[in-house]
């Protein structure tokens, strides 16, 4: 174990509020530039309007934070949030943490929401949300000791850098010989060298007797951490059950949580058995459905991906209970013991790995042309340790690999490296050098957005070929799905607040295998629902895969088979039962519309939040190459034909490839439309007024802010 | 003899999982089944064939990610 040593700076003693019904009804305030830490209450309003989670962090942010606040300004603030129903035991899926703050990647505020038991012990040590601003030199660890209910800043030296070694170190350092008490917040390296860092969120593994971890990986929010010079954060807390929470009606959220428990248990094994191989059935089916990018997105299928499917993955998993929160039944969150790594720091070393999930095997696998699990694996537990987006690390490699077999780098540019697709050495060397700030690494850490400027600036690479390539929207790199044979999907990544992101919507099944939104109003009305309510898991501290992730029996015979809503009828009994506040389902898509309209706001308090800002690469909408059009000329063709009247006698591969952009993307504008009026907004993508009264974010500062977009009553 | 969702079903040389579908109601829903531990997607429902004694699990799949 490496020397290291803990000085106290500071230590601040707090009266732990009685949680009720599932609020600490108070929320942590730390300023590590001098070391200030103080308690904010939360009001009513603030409940009403935000209900927590997601919601507290952005309104704590969007007072911390002014219009030109840039991520590395020392009053961007990292919140993280639980939500009323976060630390539930009996519920599947209920510890999840949401963390925001201002991206280094987008400029603007992104989220993300992730497992582990911090977000449960930080409320019930006393507090529904943190936030942690100003910057320091030394190397910080903040304490969160709910049992001994006190705050500590610890400066720290001698502790490793790489998160794998400093979360199992730290979870010892505090445990007081009960591990499971502590979860540990932290990043490595990576983060202070890229812009594409994540967060790892401890939980304690009874069974295996390690600290496990989890990411809020998407939008660069560790690189926030790291350059704030916080080593860790982490909290303490005692022993958990259904009263911990303190809900409104124990029996009622009893009798609901079984119900939901026991039908994961019972259909998971008929289902998908994500309890056993976790999101990797996906990888074959997205396959056999010409979804799973491969080659930077230029593809959907490969030969190959059998060799990095769920059946290779059943075996090389490490069977038992992999639950990120207590008494999830879902209990998703695989990993592989004793794997041994062939390069870097730990080559040579047995050590766990958490993963892979299907966005790892196909953003570090298919994506790079790699279709082998070990070089994934690798890839996985580097970018973990170091602190990395296994997503966006994957999407910008793709797109830098494309570029080098394209020539518009060469190894000149990439210092000797040989980036075609499928070299492995070479992917796992760009995530060292990532790690290390040095090399070509160092570049494609930057994001595709970035690459895009520096390839055409000083390599002199087309930059409307890139721009047509280059798998970002908003700054963000694209999470793993194919999109362009689904419109629907082309707004769910399109439409994001934080950029494309799978969470807000994921419509590829419904819209392109089921056909279930054959018109514009249809794929609107999914792109606002669907959004919605799966922003509400953000507010209350859940997790979205018990909900649409195993399928009641009966589901398909009731009217919307795609909401599932007997789940969301229970969610609904769920949220009453924690909070005492009696709700509907339409109030549930209510509560989060508020929520989502006031992060449109906030988007464009940053400068952002406006119809342009909408905008995907071409590669999303359709085949950019000839070889893309191709290799699938038959569906285009047929396409132009039948759906668009053109007669294609004569015309070449390239005449074929405009025809389709200019019908596809009129078709994308179209959308946009449909969902701009659905969502109540105006045609430039911004929330009118009569919208933001009806549903009481028309705070002064937010109108004053429509006004000076032109927006009026 | 064949289980479908755990329930007993009749099997015949040759059925496919495009045949098996058509006992089903509502099976259009259904884009992906798993034959044991196999997920096997739409696009292969016509030419994969059912083996006698196996057990098929009809999966809703609606959601992912
Ligand atoms: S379903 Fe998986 S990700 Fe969600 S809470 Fe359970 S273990 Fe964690």
């Amino acid at each position: 174990m490496a020397e290291y040593k803990m000085e106290s700076l500071k230590t601040f003693n707090y009266d732990r509020p009685v949680i009720e019904k599932g609020y600490a009804n108070q929320t942590l305030c730390i300023d590590i530039s001098d070391g200030v830490i103080s308690i904010k209450p939360v009001t009513e309003k603030m409940k009403n309007v935000f209900i927590g989670g997601k919601g507290f962090d952005l309104w704590l942010l969007w007072n911390a934070v002014n219009s030109t606040t840039k991520w590395n300004d020392p009053e961007n603030a990292i919140c993280i949030a639980s939500g009323p129903m976060g630390g539930t035991p009996v519920y599947p899926g209920s510890g999840k943490s949401i963390v925001t703050t201002i991206s280094p990647l987008t400029g603007s505020v992104i989220d993300s929401n992730v497992g582990g038991y911090f977000g449960p012990y930080l409320k019930f040590s006393g507090f529904d949300a943190l936030e942690v601003m100003g910057k320091t030199s030394k190397d910080i660890v903040i304490f969160i000791d709910g049992i001994d209910e006190k705050v500590q800043i610890f400066k720290a030296s001698g502790l490793p850098d790489d998160s794998y070694t400093l979360s199992a170190i730290l979870t010892e350092h505090f445990a007081k010989g009960r591990p499971r008490n502590i979860s540990v917040v932290s990043t490595g390296p990576g983060a202070k060298n890229t812009r594409m860092g994540c967060l790892n969120f401890t939980w304690y593994d009874l069974k295996r007797k390690r600290a496990r971890y989890k990411q809020a990986g998407r939008g660069g929010i560790g690189g926030v951490f790291a350059d704030k010079g916080i080593k860790a954060i982490v909290a303490r807390w005692d022993t958990v059950t259904t009263k911990t929470n303190n809900p409104a009606n124990a029996n009622t959220l009893k009798e609901v949580g079984r119900k939901h428990s026991r039908e994961v248990v019972e259909l998971d094994p008929k289902q998908n058995q994500m309890a056993q191989i976790g999101t990797t059935h996906l990888v074959t089916i997205m396959n056999d459905f010409d979804l799973l990018p491969t080659h930077n997105f230029q593809y959907g299928q490969h030969s190959e991906a059998d060799n990095i499917g769920q059946e290779v993955f059943r075996r090389i998993f490490d069977p038992g209970y992999d639950g990120c929160w207590m008494g999830c039944t879902l209990a998703c969150s695989h990993g592989v013991k004793d794997f041994v790594p062939l390069t870097g720091p730990y080559k040579g070393t047995k050590v766990f790995v958490d993963g892979p999930e299907y966005e790892t095997i196909a953003g570090c696998g298919s994506n790079l042309g790699i279709f082998d699990p070990h070089t994934i694996i690798e890839m996985n537990f580097y970018c973990d340790t170091y602190g990395l987006d296994t997503i966006s690390v994957g999407t910008s490699t793709a797109f830098a690999m494309e570029c080098f077999e394209m020539g518009l780098i060469n190894e000149t540019h990439t210092h000797g490296m040989n980036l075609s697709f499928g070299n492995r050495l070479a992917a796992l060397e760009v995530v060292h050098q990532m790690a290390r700030g040095k090399g070509f690494g160092q570049i494609i850490g930057r994001g595709v957005r970035q690459m895009k400027i520096i390839f055409s600036r000083d390599y002199g690479a087309d930059p409307d070929l890139m721009q047509d390539i280059g798998m970002e929207a908003k700054g963000l790199e694209f999470s793993e799905y194919m999109t362009k044979e689904s419109l629907a999907q082309q707004g769910g990544y399109g439409l994001a607040l934080k950029g494309p992101q799978h969470d807000e919507a994921w419509l590829i099944f419904l819209d392109m295998v089921h056909n279930f939104m054959p018109t514009f109003e249809q794929k609107a009305e999914a792109l606002h629902w669907f959004p919605m309510f799966r922003t509400w898991f953000g507010l209350c501290g859940l997790c979205k895969l018990p909900w649409n992730d195993v399928i009641p029996e009966d589901n398909k015979d009731t009217p919307e088979p795609a909401k599932v809503m007997k789940h969301v009828e229970w969610y609904a009994d769920y949220y009453t039962a924690v909070t005492g506040r009696q709700t509907t389902p339409d109030v549930l898509i209510r509560m989060s519309e508020a929520v989502y309209n006031f992060q449109r706001i906030f988007n464009l308090k940053m400068g952002f939040g406006q119809r342009e800002h909408d905008n995907i690469p071409y590669r999303a909408v359709g085949p950019v190459k000839a070889v893309e059009y191709e290799s699938r000329a038959e569906r285009y063709d047929k396409q132009l034909v039948e759906k668009n009247n053109v007669d294609i006698t004569g015309k070449t591969t390239e005449e074929k490839i405009a025809l389709l952009r200019e019908f596809r993307e009129k078709l994308y504008e179209k959308l946009k439309d449909a969902v701009y009026k659905r969502r109540g907004w105006t045609n430039n993508g911004i929330p009118t007024v009569e919208t933001v009264k009806r549903l009481g974010i028309d705070f002064p500062e937010v109108l004053e802010l429509l006004r000076a977009y032109g927006v009026e009553s | 003899m064949i289980k479908v969702n755990g329930e007993k079903h009749s099997w015949y040389e040759g059925m496919t999982i495009k045949d098996l579908l058509k006992d089903v109601n509502n099976s259009h829903l259904y884009a992906v089944i798993r034959i044991n531990e196999k997920h096997i997607s739409r696009p292969y429902f016509e030419k994969t064939l059912v083996p006698d004694n196996s057990e098929v699990f009809l999966i809703p799949m609606i959601a992912g990610g």
